[in-house]
C-alpha cells in the first residue's frame, strides 16, 4: 500500500512543475531583485519605501479597503449563505447560478459596469435625483466608497460559497436541539449557528481579503490614478517609472501580507475545526 | 378481538393530543389523532418507520405545526407557544449535542438559553452530570465520547432544565444491544426518581416494552391500541398490534360456521376454532402466541412440517413449513434437540388462545 500511495504522489509533478518554472522561479527571481543592490545583499530599498509617507498612505488605503471589501462582503454573504443553505430544488438551482454565472463576466465588464452606475449623470444619480432626494449629482464614481462597493460585488462569490459549504453540513438537529432548550432565535444563532459556521467565514474572509488585497482592475477603473493602491503602485513602478527594484519591494510587501493572511486563516480554521 | 371502534386512552390527562391532524405536500400523516397521557407516566410510540410516531412527538415539542388540533398540557393549550417556550426537553436521535461546546457546557446549554449568567451555572451542571455519572468528564469534547457517554450528557442536558415532559426519539438505537439493556433500565430507573412523564419513541418492541407503563402502537398515522405491555401483547386488538409486539403463529383463514359464539375458521392446515363475532364467509387472521402452544395435540391441532428448530437457550423455537404469509411457530421452553428439519409433528393450543381478526379489504 505504502509504495502505492508513494506512486500516486507522482500524479502532483506535472502540476508541481508548472508552477515551479512559471509561478515560483520568477518570484523568486523578483525577491532578489528587490533585496539586492549592484549585486550586494541590501534592504535599503525596504527602508526607502517605509519611510516614504506617500508609500505608507497608500499601503494603509490598501489594507483599509481589503478589510472594508471583506467586512461588506460578509455582511451581504452571510445571510445569502443561510438562505442557500435552507433552499431546495430550483431555488437552490437559482442561487447556485447566481453566484457562479457573474464570474463567468470578465471583471473589467463588472467594473464598467458600476461605473456606470456611480458616474455623476450614472443610474444611481438619476434615480436619486427623481426621488427628490438630492438636488445635485452626488460624487460618487472616483471614491473609495465606490471601491468598495464594487470590490464586495465582484469578490462576493468567494465569501458566499464557503460559508454555504460549511451551513449545508451542519446537522439540522443542532439548532433544534437549542430550541428545545430554550433557545430563542437570537441565542440560538450567536450560540449555535454561528460558531458553527466560523470555518466557513473565516475561509470565505480570507479569500476575499488576499483578492482584495491585490485586485488591479478594480481600483483602477474605479477610482483611478489618484488613489493609489500597491497593485497600482507595482504596475506603475514597472510599466511606467522603469523601477524595478520598487516594483518588487512592493511585490513582496503585498506577498508577505497576503501569505500572512494565508497562514493565519488556515491556523484558525484549523483551531476551529479541531473543537468538532 | 374485533377492530375495535376507538382506542384506548389515558384516565388522567397530563398531555392531551386532541384532533390533531398533519399533511406533508398533500400527503396526509395522520388525521383526527387522539393521545393522552398521565403524569409521571413513561410512554412509548411504537411503530414501523413512516407510521407518524416522529411526526407526533415533533408536533408535542413544537417542532413541527400541526394543521389541525391542540396540544394541551395541564389544562393549557400549548398548540401556538413556539417550541423554545414550552420547556419540554428532546433528547435527539444520535444525541444531537453541540460539537462546539464541552460536555459541561452542553450540559449548561438550557440553563443560559434561560438567561442564567455562565459563572453560576456551575453547581447545577455538577449535579446533572452526577445524575448520569458523568462528572469526570465534565471539560472533556463530545466528539470524544463514547455513543453511551453521549446519550448520558444529553440525558443530563435535557433534564437540567427541569422540563414539564421528556421526549426521546430512538434514544437507543444508536447503541449496540448489551449497553441499549443496561442504559434503558439506568434511564427508566432515574426518570421514575424524577417522577418524570417521558414519551420515548421506538420502533423497537423490546426497547418499548422495557422502559415504558403504556405503549402506543401507531400504524399509517393512527393509534392501534394504547395499553400496557402486558394487554397489548395478551388481548392485541388488531391483527397489525398481534404482529407488530411479539412473535404468533399466524394464519389467513374464513369462517365457514358459527355455533354459540364459537367460530368454525377453515385454513390451508385444516379447520380450527375460535371465539369472536365474525360473519360467516368473512375472511380473519388467526394468531396465537408461540408459547402458548404446544408441541402435542389440543383443543386446536395442526399437523405440521418442521422447518426449522432454533434453540435460543432458555427456549427453543420450532418453525413449521407454512405458505404465503403464513408463519407457524412455537416456543417450547428449554433446550430441545434431536429434531430434525422434515419432522412431523402437531401444534396444539386451546380455543381460548385463538386470536381472530376480521381482515381487512
Amino acid at each position: 500500500m505504502r509504495a502505492r500511495g508513494d506512486r500516486i504522489g507522482f500524479l502532483a509533478v506535472p502540476g508541481l512543475a508548472f508552477l515551479a518554472v512559471i509561478y515560483a522561479l520568477p518570484l523568486v527571481l523578483l525577491l532578489f531583485r528587490a533585496a539586492q543592490i549592484d549585486g550586494q545583499v541590501s534592504f535599503a530599498e525596504y527602508r526607502l519605501f517605509f519611510t516614504d509617507q506617500y508609500n505608507l498612505n497608500v499601503l494603509w488605503r490598501t489594507l483599509r479597503v481589503a478589510f472594508l471589501t471583506t467586512l461588506l462582503a460578509l455582511i451581504i454573504a452571510y445571510p445569502t449563505a443561510i438562505a442557500m443553505a435552507r433552499a431546495r430544488g430550483i431555488w437552490l438551482s437559482l442561487f447556485l447560478v447566481a453566484m457562479v454565472l457573474p464570474m463567468s463576466v470578465g471583471v473589467v465588464v463588472k467594473a464598467f459596469a458600476w461605473s456606470i452606475l456611480f458616474r455623476t449623470r450614472g443610474v444611481l444619480n438619476d434615480i436619486l435625483m427623481s426621488l427628490g432626494i438630492t438636488e445635485m449629482p452626488i460624487r460618487m464614481l472616483f471614491t473609495e466608497t465606490a471601491l468598495i462597493i464594487g470590490a464586495a460585488n465582484v469578490f462576493l462569490p468567494f465569501m458566499v460559497l464557503p460559508i454555504y459549504a460549511v451551513m449545508r453540513t451542519m446537522d439540522g438537529r443542532l439548532p433544534e436541539a437549542a430550541v428545545t432548550l430554550g433557545a430563542g432565535p437570537y441565542f440560538r444563532f450567536f450560540h449555535v449557528t454561528l460558531p458553527l459556521s466560523l470555518p466557513g467565514v473565516v475561509a470565505g474572509c480570507a479569500f476575499v481579503f488576499s483578492l482584495a488585497i491585490s485586485m488591479y482592475v478594480i481600483p483602477s477603473l474605479i477610482v483611478g490614478e489618484q488613489q493609489q493602491t500597491l497593485s497600482m503602485m507595482i504596475a506603475r513602478s514597472f510599466l511606467y517609472l522603469r523601477n524595478e527594484a520598487l516594483g518588487a519591494t512592493i511585490s513582496s510587501v503585498l506577498l508577505i501580507i497576503a501569505v500572512a493572511v494565508v497562514l493565519g486563516s488556515s491556523l484558525l480554521a484549523a483551531r476551529l475545526g479541531g473543537q468538532r | 378481538m374485533l377492530q375495535p371502534a376507538h382506542s384506548e386512552t389515558g384516565s388522567d390527562r397530563y398531555l392531551e393530543v386532541v384532533g390533531v391532524g398533519k399533511a406533508f405536500r398533500g400527503t396526509k400523516v395522520m388525521s383526527d389523532l387522539d393521545f393522552r397521557v398521565g403524569q409521571g407516566e413513561l410512554v412509548s410510540l411504537l411503530g414501523p418507520s413512516g407510521c407518524g410516531k416522529t411526526t407526533l412527538l415533533r408536533i408535542v415539542a413544537g417542532l413541527t405545526s400541526a394543521d389541525r388540533g391542540d396540544v394541551l398540557l395541564d389544562g393549557r393549550a400549548i398548540t401556538n407557544v413556539p417550541a423554545h417556550r414550552r420547556n419540554i426537553s428532546v433528547v435527539f436521535q444520535n444525541y444531537a449535542l453541540f460539537p462546539h461546546l464541552s460536555v459541561a457546557e452542553n450540559v449548561a446549554f438550557g440553563l443560559r438559553a434561560r438567561g442564567q449568567a455562565k459563572d453560576t451555572t456551575g453547581p447545577s451542571v455538577r449535579e446533572a452530570l452526577n445524575l448520569v455519572r458523568m462528572a469526570d468528564f465534565a471539560d472533556r469534547r463530545v466528539s470524544a465520547l463514547s455513543g453511551g457517554q453521549q446519550q448520558r450528557v444529553a440525558v443530563a442536558r435535557a433534564l437540567i432544565v427541569e422540563p414539564v415532559l421528556l421526549l426521546l426519539d430512538e434514544p437507543f438505537s444508536a447503541l449496540d444491544r448489551k449497553l441499549r439493556e443496561t442504559m434503558q433500565v439506568e434511564l427508566k430507573a432515574l426518570l421514575r426518581d424524577r417522577d418524570m412523564t417521558a414519551i420515548f419513541v421506538t420502533h423497537d418492541q423490546d426497547e418499548a416494552m422495557g422502559v415504558s407503563d403504556r405503549i402506543a402502537v401507531m400504524n399509517a398515522g393512527r393509534i392501534e391500541q394504547f395499553a400496557a405491555p402486558s394487554t397489548l401483547y395478551a388481548q392485541p386488538e388488531t391483527a397489525f398490534v398481534m404482529d407488530f409486539v411479539g412473535l404468533s403463529t399466524r394464519l389467513a383463514g374464513k369462517v365457514t360456521d358459527v355455533a354459540e359464539g364459537e367460530l368454525r375458521i377453515e385454513t390451508a392446515y385444516g379447520t380450527l376454532r375460535g371465539t369472536g363475532t365474525v360473519p360467516v364467509g368473512a375472511r380473519v387472521t388467526l394468531g396465537v402466541r408461540p408459547e402458548l402452544i404446544q408441541p402435542q395435540e389440543g383443543e386446536n391441532t395442526l399437523e405440521v412440517t418442521l422447518a426449522d428448530a432454533m434453540v435460543l437457550g432458555s427456549k427453543t423455537q420450532l418453525h413449521g413449513v407454512a405458505q404465503d404469509n403464513d408463519r407457524l411457530l412455537c416456543e417450547v421452553p428449554g433446550i430441545r434437540t434431536g429434531l430434525a428439519r422434515g419432522t412431523r409433528l402437531r401444534f396444539g393450543w386451546s380455543v381460548a388462545d385463538t386470536l381472530v381478526y376480521e381482515a381487512e379489504g
